[in-house]
């Protein structure tokens, strides 16, 4: 029996990586043959890698600035409807990005929606709405893996700092942001990784338009549409890599004592 | 030594399901005084109010006569040795010692005076620039110490300190720990379920079960005299007996189910009063010795059921002549007592109580 069950949990995992190196594979032998029609031009390619890294960037600083008191606070407190409002921030995780584009389209026809046009700019078919669009995929995400963080430190460290004369605001700061740390920078990672890669909500709300908001994923598929398989490789060689290059240094990640 | 340096005034705390109840406690300046409780009755939370981290449903705490009962934990100044001493793990041995300093609250002057005293009375100078995650168990318990005491508390409180500490360190600690305390004089609070550490580190203890504070007293008071049959049955007294008063010439006599005993206190006859004999206070009679007159009126005659030799002394089961129980007594005895009075499973023995060292709890 236990040889049955090895071979069962080794041959999954080894199915399992076959496949992904093999559409690795796949994709590297497609671009090395010669049979496309055109490729991208170099301006558009580094538009794309800018513009992805720009919007995932600030739209990754902007969830983790808000997931973090907010993972803090369901990490520490309980309190009347808690259950709910978890359930309610874990929409996005589970949501289709495209409901969820569509969502936030819908909402800037409402009045609020119109006003917030109207005091900060246009976000639909702009480079804002992208941003907008990844920061609501990927906070759900963010306040998943930073309320594990949180979580994974014990009270008692904080209890014994108030101890030591250290306020709420001062504990957070010096004692609970430290032993964070390694967990704060894996989860920025692990969510720029996913802001990055975003494409549906992205899509609906600021539109496919070439080189104006056209991040890598959005490439992908404007490459895809016009047939230029070659464009698309390329693109999506470019996504495989930094993804890789992103999960490679969560995994690698070691913060010393100070 | 006359005043209250902590006081618990009637403290109530309700935690869910648990609570604990009308707690009235206090703790003189400089005593070492051990909340003494098995797991899950409430110790742990009633330190917790005491630190500030509960607020207590009713009552009130006082430190050094002035009420703390709604000030923060950071304004109560009071050192904290938590169970698992929680050494901050981003910071060295020096950084955990002075993190007191950088709250704000207490910039000492000689900061590092304090911090080299307090390293060289706890020889953990070599220690310093050491990460805190490698040190031993009783390393970091020294460390723990010296990041409590360098804010220079009123009082310091310890959360079962020797329970991530090896048995065979833990006795050495103890007196060391004791020693330093001593030495500070700083008046310490020390929770703990180990009656030996208690016994060996408390100056008064308090004893804690279900949430109720049932004893608090000097040590010998609480061991020799336990106020409750629950606090007898914690201290692990196992001859504990109920039983109803008649007359008799020396004051009364109590027959339980299985033998009787004389009291020279006088109890009115009928009344059902509960026994206790601590397992060192009953004596083997050997047969060819005269009895000591204290004991001749509680002299009961069985059979040694069962011996256990343990290194620092034997156990032996007894039953008395007449009962069909596995045993009526536990004794404790020496174990250079078992060789000499050639004791052995079945023999059949008298035993005797000194009429002093029985216990009486009140129905």
């Amino acid at each position: 029996m236990n040889r049955v069950f090895d071979a069962i949990i080794w041959g999954t995992a080894g199915l399992l990586i076959l496949a992904f190196i093999g559409l690795f594979a796949g994709m590297l032998v497609e671009l090395g043959q010669e049979k496309v029609l055109s490729s991208p031009d170099l301006g558009r390619v580094l538009f794309a890698v800018k513009l992805s890294l720009f919007t995932a960037t600030i739209a990754s600083v902007f969830a983790l600035a808000v997931s973090v008191p907010v993972a803090y606070l369901f990490s520490r407190h309980t309190f009347f409807g808690k259950r709910f409002f978890d359930t309610l921030l874990d929409l996005p995780i589970v949501l289709s990005p495209i409901a969820l584009g569509a969502m936030l389209l819908i909402f800037f026809n409402t009045p609020v929606g119109k006003q917030l046009n109207h005091y900060f700019g246009p976000f639909v078919f702009e480079v804002k709405g992208i941003i907008l669009a990844q920061f609501f995929v990927v906070v759900g995400l963010s306040l998943r893996l930073l309320r594990a963080t949180f979580e994974g430190i014990d009270e008692e460290y904080e209890n014994l700092a108030r101890t030591l004369g250290y306020s709420k605001m001062r504990t957070f700061f010096r004692v609970v942001l430290p032993m964070a740390g390694k967990g704060i920078i894996s989860s920025f990672l692990l969510v720029w990784g996913r802001s990055i890669g975003e494409f549906g909500a992205t899509v609906t709300l600021a539109g496919a338009m070439t080189m104006k908001t056209e991040t890598i994923p959005v490439a992908i598929y404007l490459s895809f549409e016009s047939a230029n398989i070659t464009g698309a490789l390329i693109y999506i060689t470019l996504l495989v890599t930094m993804s890789l290059a992103i999960l490679f240094f969560v995994r690698t990640l070691k913060v010393g004592t100070i | 030594m006359n005043h209250s340096h902590l006081q618990v005034d009637a403290l109530t705390l309700s935690l869910g399901g648990f609570c604990l109840r009308d707690i009235h406690l206090s703790c003189a300046k400089g005593e070492y005084h051990v909340l003494l409780g098995p797991t899950g009755s409430g110790k742990t939370s009633l330190m917790r109010c005491i630190l500030g981290f509960y607020r207590i449903s009713q009552g009130a705490l006082y430190l050094n006569g002035k009420e703390i009962t709604h000030t923060l934990p950071e304004d109560r100044h009071m050192g904290y040795v938590p169970q698992h001493y929680s050494l901050f793990p981003h910071l060295k041995v020096e950084g955990n010692i002075k993190f007191g300093f950088r709250s704000g609250k207490y910039p000492f002057q000689n900061a590092d005076r304090i911090v080299d005293r307090l390293c060289d009375m706890l020889q953990i100078q070599h220690l310093r620039k050491r990460d805190v995650r490698f040190l031993s168990g009783g390393e970091k318990q020294k460390v723990a110490l010296a990041r409590a005491l360098a804010i220079q508390p009123d009082i310091i409180l310890l959360d079962e300190p020797f329970s991530s500490i090896d048995e065979g360190a833990k006795r050495s600690l103890w007196i060391n720990l004791k020693a330093i305390i001593n030495e500070i004089g700083i008046t310490a609070f020390h929770i703990t379920h180990n009656l030996e550490e208690a016994y060996s580190m408390g100056e008064r203890l308090s004893v804690l079960l279900s949430g109720e504070l049932h004893q608090s007293g000097p040590k010998e008071d609480i061991f020799e005299r336990p106020a409750t049959q629950d606090v007898a049955r914690y201290l692990n007294y196992r001859n504990l007996f109920s039983g109803v008063a008649h007359a008799h010439p020396e004051g009364a006599r109590i027959d339980t189910d299985c033998f009787s005993v004389v009291l020279s206190k006088k109890i009115s006859p009928g009344t059902r009063v509960n026994l206790c004999v601590r397992q060192q206070d009953i004596k083997i009679v050997k047969q060819d010795n005269a009895v000591k007159p204290a004991l001749r009126h509680n002299i009961l005659h069985g059979r040694i059921v069962s011996l256990f030799p343990f290194p620092e002394y034997c156990l032996v089961w007894f039953r008395v002549e007449g009962s069909t129980r596995e045993y009526d007594l536990e004794i404790k005895l020496p174990p250079y007592l078992r060789e000499r009075y050639k004791l052995f499973a079945g023999k059949q023995t008298d035993v005797a109580f000194w009429e002093p060292s029985i216990i009486v709890f009140p129905d």
